[in-house]
């Protein structure tokens, strides 16, 4: 708790205090960021599941760049949010399942990472994923879901 | 104003307003349709544009059903969202350009549906789009993702 209040106090929490259109404009951001995270993160996920088979899955894949992108935005405006806050999120329990369900994702991501690049990806060439990746796709669909939820419900708890 | 007193006094307006779970339910679902409508129509705007020529430009159509599935839970979500609070949510000018840049995104997008679709069906999806195809690409992101930005801040306007 020391920690939260030590981050409340900080000058980027004043900032966001003082000046008023800080929050807002790392709240928009935030769901600019989410919409190119989730939003590509789809389309890849539902890719793999089938989805739009006339599109090459390998350019697909490609797409990572902009879920980068998105995170990183993601990343940066969560973190600004949560200094100004920190006292009221820390203890949030949407928030703790969020942060959980963050994890999750990341590591689900991280195995398709390696399942694209240990196989030599030759079932993204001949566009068979594995009955494994198919799983890692549907399993990310709901990380995904669980993590805009759960983001969701913190202003309501 | 009498319309709006009205909506928000019926049992739905109600029953999102009153119920415990209700308005924060549809909020996550207006999150998700967002990130369903931002993602396909992102892409195929870009791809309009010249991102991944690889993408076969007429194929791209396939990805309308994921922003169709994503407009409608927006319109349902949003629709519930404003009957639970119609005076307030009319009042915002933020709520107003909202509405507006929807309109636009929508007819942008349907006459960017005729356009590729039509001139790549013809000419072969190789052909690069028209400079006035790509304007129209482009206008469209602005719409979509100023719908994003203006709805953000409709809890923080006047």
């Amino acid at each position: 708790m020391d920690f939260l209040v030590w981050l409340e106090g900080t000058f980027i929490a004043n900032a966001i205090r003082t000046i008023p259109w800080l929050y807002p404009m790392f709240e928009t951001g935030h769901y600019i960021g989410l919409s190119l995270l989730v939003g590509g993160i789809m389309l890849i996920d539902l890719r793999v599941l089938g989805f739009a088979r006339a599109l090459p899955l390998k350019s697909m894949i490609g797409l990572l760049p902009f879920v980068w992108v998105g995170f990183a935005i993601n990343v940066f405006t969560g973190s600004m949010l949560f200094i100004y806050g920190a006292t009221n999120f820390g203890p949030n329990r949407a928030f703790q399942v969020k942060m959980a369900f963050l994890v999750l994702a990341g590591l689900n991501a991280l195995a398709f990472d390696l399942a694209v690049r240990r196989s030599g990806s030759s079932w993204v060439a001949a566009d068979r994923p594995p009955a494994f990746v198919k799983g890692v796709a549907t399993l990310s669909l709901f990380f995904w879901v669980c993590v805009v939820t759960t983001g969701r419900w913190m202003a309501y708890l | 104003m009498g319309f709006l007193e009205w909506l928000q006094a019926t049992w739905v307006g109600k029953l999102v307003a009153e119920s415990l779970w209700g308005y924060p339910l549809l909020e996550t679902i207006h999150s998700i349709g967002m990130a369903m409508m931002i993602g396909s129509l992102g892409l195929i705007n870009l791809r309009v544009l010249g991102y991944k020529p690889e993408l076969p430009l007429l194929d791209v159509r396939q990805l309308l059903p994921l922003a169709w599935i994503g407009f409608t839970m927006n319109a349902l979500s949003g629709a519930l969202l404003f009957t639970s609070d119609a005076v307030y949510f009319w009042d915002k000018y933020t709520f107003r350009i909202k509405m507006i840049l929807i309109i636009l995104g929508g007819i942008n997008a349907s006459l960017l549906g005729q356009r590729v679709f039509r001139q790549a069906a013809a000419a072969g999806p190789t052909l690069p789009p028209a400079a006035s195809t790509k304007v129209i690409a482009f206008l469209s992101l602005v719409f979509w993702f100023g719908a994003v930005i203006a709805g953000r801040l409709i809890a923080y306007a006047p």
